[in-house]
């Protein structure tokens, strides 16, 4: 097939008169104009510095949706064949801009105020107050200590967990799609719905099916939730059922992807079960393993919500988060400032703790499989 | 007097009218629904002998129990002048309480006017911040919202809320409510603003049978408990019979001492710890037992605080177990379950005892108010004051001041104020608000006219019961030294910072002291943030200094 055969026949517009060109760049313009001054304002009357503006935001987040619609315009109606393939580019790029770079900008700019959501001053510029507060917030360190504790003693579990069902789904066994599916299950179900099944019904202290049990057979009085090592193991061990049905379904389809010749190979040359296992299928997987831990990884730092119903972080703050704490601090307690600096803070451990893993894993799999 | 007659002929008049309306519904819609027709009452009383019969005590009232009472109180005379209008209502989600009560309540007062309700369900320890954000962004797009009177800072301070117009006052008889409530509680700078659907104070909820039980009294004397076994009026007994029922049993069942609430909870865990202490706290020649008010230094941390929260920390191994993680609607539950022998709690035990599914402890259960100590801390000299002659310090904590409705500014932007306050009135009505009173609601009673005895014996209560219910709540609320509420900015972010603490503490992460230490650190700096000049004028205005 030629070279012009895979071309896209592209027709440019019929060509506007100048003028209309003109026109529609100049609306443009204004309107980048108008939306820039509008931004500024209300930065500056959020911020306090002027009395100017909206009392709310809800006009300029209008004003820049028109903003991108003219923007999008003027791409397409003046710029050609080059405009019609940017107008491909610029919708995402504009929900982009608007969905995540100016909330984390904006983030960070609140991150450097003393803002108490029900105070009557708003935001007031505060420096590194909140960052030096952080350095001694006990509750802070101790919600971080257990984020990586949380990884450490989970995601190492999940995986392990996670694999050993994956091969054994791999098998060509009796019911194997009832099986695939009946694992699946508690991935479909709500973490929330977990929680107050299994934390606060069934191993409930006073009304559960399993201190019952226990009681019923003289072991009194059990407790999962009130000291703090049974407690996080318990949150462990919830979040691992409803997470290890995601690694198995990733590992699993990675195992499928494996060449079986290798394995016809290394069985005619006489390896053993877990030969096959250890020096073909494990190293042939770590591409597939690396992803499915970075991101069990990074969903583990994101925990919340099974913490939350069951035991909302405590005994002790034993089992608390720093995204629990950062919702109860700027949510609950309405401490916007401190909670955003602590968010800020957060997202560079995380992209710093999930980069240095990523390197780190990369390196081990060169040095396995290569 | 005059006013009620003037309340009452107005009523008539419009009852009156409603009559001749009703009886003509079977010809043309005279609601608004074609063939419908509503059974109104001529009078106060055969509207209350009959919605208090709704289901009568014993049952849980149904969905359809509430749409009858809400369509025999319906007062309105507004029909069909609210079509096409909707009326957005933020309220409390919890099971069986607040909004989901609601809904049946105002069926008949939508489907008479016309409007629609469109429902806002909160988690109760999310609510106050959910408005909190709504304010500080500006997007407040509930037209009423119910509050509690803590919170009055925040919302009448701000002046986010509307005037209530005297034809509403008139319609709710807002000189009925008890004296806890009348002014400055729902007003700010002398005009109005709350329509009050509730109560609330804490008081003493014990199981008589346990304490009326003779082998408990005779294990009590043979381990040398001290005094006879009776119904605990100190907290010092409170301790001591908590530390004693441990591993006993009453019919064949475990029963345990006190109740505490320890886990956080949006704040409201705070009035647990608080209950506990303000019998230690609250001097009687102060009204101030929270911060000073001359500077808004914190007393959280004063030896009282400390004390209750020792008392905590010394009973909670003999508590249920994973009592930790027991939230207040957990431990409503235990009480009712027969799990615990006494607790702190509002009102609502007594209304559930006799009326909710999920009790089992009819004809056992009794009130008071809370227990008292024999001393008393005095933050003026720093030292502890005994009471003397054997007597106590009693000072119910008047917690929270009870939930109300709010008719925001915006509801008049968005042109909704009208069936917005003819909304609040609906449901802060007389004869509605007892019927939320005697059943399950959230509410507790909270009008001169709720502790009419008779009305709750008409609706099957026992009169003992009663009666010692009713005096545990009118007791509470009146008492001379009552730990009111201030109603300052921010309350509830000083409540979360203590419940936090105080719940690192129980669970033995920090000794009592280091943790009511953190928590006045904390106090501070919420003060600061909300500006420590403006919080001490609240807090005066709030004391009645």
């Amino acid at each position: 097939m030629s070279e012009t055969a895979l071309q896209p026949t592209y027709s440019a517009p019929a060509s506007p008169a100048a003028g209309w060109h003109g026109l529609v760049r100049m609306a443009a313009r204004g309107m980048t104009l108008i939306v820039a001054a509008v931004v500024v304002m209300q930065v500056l009357r959020t911020v306090g510095a002027i009395e100017l503006g909206f009392t709310s935001w809800q006009p300029v987040a209008i004003v820049v949706l028109l903003w991108f619609v003219v923007v999008d315009a003027a791409v397409y109606l003046t710029g050609g064949l080059k405009g019609q393939r940017l107008l491909f580019l610029l919708p995402a790029l504009q929900i982009t801009l608007s969905l995540v770079i100016f909330p984390t900008v904006f983030g960070l700019a609140v991150a450097f105020t003393q803002w108490d959501i029900g105070g009557i001053s708003g935001p007031v510029f505060n420096g590194l107050d909140n960052f030096r507060y952080m350095a001694t917030d006990e509750r802070f360190w101790n919600a971080l200590g257990n984020n990586f504790k949380y990884v450490l003693v989970a995601v190492p579990f999940q995986y392990v967990v996670a694999f050993a069902i994956a091969l054994l789904l791999n098998q060509s066994i009796r019911g194997q799609k009832f099986f695939r599916v009946a694992f699946l299950l508690p991935f479909m179900i709500s973490p929330v719905a977990v929680g107050w099944m299994i934390g606060r019904s069934i191993l409930d202290a006073n009304r559960g099916v399993v201190p019952k049990l226990l009681a019923s057979i003289g072991i009194e009085r059990v407790s999962f939730f009130d000291q703090p090592v049974p407690a996080f193991l318990g949150i462990v061990a919830m979040d691992s059922w409803i997470s290890i049905p995601f690694m198995m379904v990733m590992l699993l389809a990675g195992l499928q992807a494996l060449p079986t010749e290798v394995f016809e190979a290394a069985q005619i040359d006489g390896a053993s079960g877990w030969k096959r296992f250890w020096d073909i299928t494990f190293p042939l997987m770590l591409p597939v393993s690396i992803t499915a831990v970075i991101l069990r990884v990074i969903f583990e730092f994101k925990l919340v919500d099974v913490v939350r119903v069951v035991t909302a972080g405590g005994p002790g703050g034993a089992t608390d988060t720093l995204s629990l704490f950062i919702y109860r601090e700027g949510v609950e307690s309405g401490n916007v400032g401190y909670a955003t600096a602590m968010a800020m803070v957060f997202l560079v451990i995380v992209l710093v703790s999930v980069t240095a893993l990523l390197v780190f894993l990369n390196r081990r799999v060169r040095d396995v499989v290569y | 007097m005059a006013t009620n007659s003037r309340i009452l002929r107005a009523s008539l008049d419009r009852r009156t009218m409603l009559k001749a309306a009703t009886g003509a519904a079977a010809g043309f819609s005279a609601w608004g629904v074609p063939g419908k027709s509503y059974q109104r009452t001529l009078a106060q009383d055969d509207t209350l002998a009959q919605i208090l019969a709704i289901p009568g005590a014993g049952g849980q009232p149904t969905e359809a129990d509430m749409e009858r009472v809400g369509e025999l109180c319906l007062r309105s005379d507004k029909q069909g002048a609210f079509t096409g209008q909707t009326v957005t209502f933020i309220g409390l989600n919890n099971a069986g309480f607040h909004n989901n009560i609601f809904r049946p309540l105002t069926r008949a007062w939508e489907e008479y006017t016309g409007a629609t309700i469109q429902w806002i369900d909160v988690p109760q320890a999310e609510i106050f911040s959910r408005v909190q954000q709504g304010v500080a962004t500006g997007e407040i797009e509930f037209d009423v919202l119910e509050g509690g009177a803590p919170w009055e800072g925040d919302i009448l301070g701000r002046g986010l809320a509307g005037a209530m117009p005297d034809w509403v006052k008139e319609q709710i008889d807002i000189d009925d409510y008890v004296r806890l409530l009348q002014a400055p509680v729902g007003t700010w700078d002398g005009v109005t603003y709350r329509i009050s659907i509730d109560g609330d104070c804490h008081n003493f909820n014990y199981r008589s049978d346990v304490f009326a039980s003779p082998e408990l009294a005779a294990e009590w004397s043979a381990s040398g408990g001290e005094g006879d076994w009776s119904v605990p009026t100190s907290w010092q007994q409170v301790q001591a019979q908590t530390q004693f029922l441990n591993g006993k049993q009453i019919d064949g069942s475990d029963i345990y001492g006190y109740l505490d609430v320890v886990k956080p909870g949006g704040g409201f865990s705070w009035y647990f710890f608080a209950s506990r202490a303000s019998a230690y706290a609250k001097h009687p020649d102060s009204p101030a037992w929270l911060f000073d008010p001359d500077d808004m230094a914190p007393y959280v941390n004063n030896e009282a605080f400390v004390r209750a929260l020792q008392d905590m920390i010394d009973v909670i191994g003999v508590e249920p177990p994973d009592q930790l993680n027991a939230d207040l609607l957990v431990t409503l539950g235990q009480i009712l379950g027969g799990t615990g022998a006494m607790t702190a709690w509002w009102g609502d035990v007594g209304s559930n005892v006799y009326t909710s599914d999920q009790s089992v402890v009819q004809d056992k259960m009794s009130f008071s108010i809370l227990p008292g100590s024999p001393d008393v801390y005095n933050n003026e000299s720093g030292a502890w004051d005994t009471v003397g002659d054997g007597q106590l310090n009693f000072a119910p904590n008047e917690a929270y001041i009870g939930w109300g409705l709010y008719v925001m500014q915006e509801a008049e932007a968005r042109g909704v104020s009208e069936a917005a306050w003819d909304l609040a009135a609906h449901l802060g009505g007389r004869d509605l608000s007892m019927w939320t009173a005697i059943y399950p609601s959230g509410f507790q009673p909270y009008r001169n006219s709720h502790f009419e005895l008779q009305y709750w014996v008409d609706a099957g209560y026992p009169p003992e019961f009663a009666e010692a219910y009713l005096a545990s709540e009118s007791d509470s609320y009146n008492h001379p030294n009552g730990a009111i509420e201030p109603r300052i900015p921010g309350i509830f972010d000083y409540y979360i910072a203590a419940e936090e603490e105080v719940a690192l503490a129980v669970a033995g992460e920090k000794t009592a002291q280091e943790a009511l230490d953190s928590a006045a650190a904390r106090w501070e700096e919420i003060t600061d943030r909300n500006d420590r000049e403006s919080q001490i004028s609240l807090y005066q205005a709030a004391l009645g200094m």
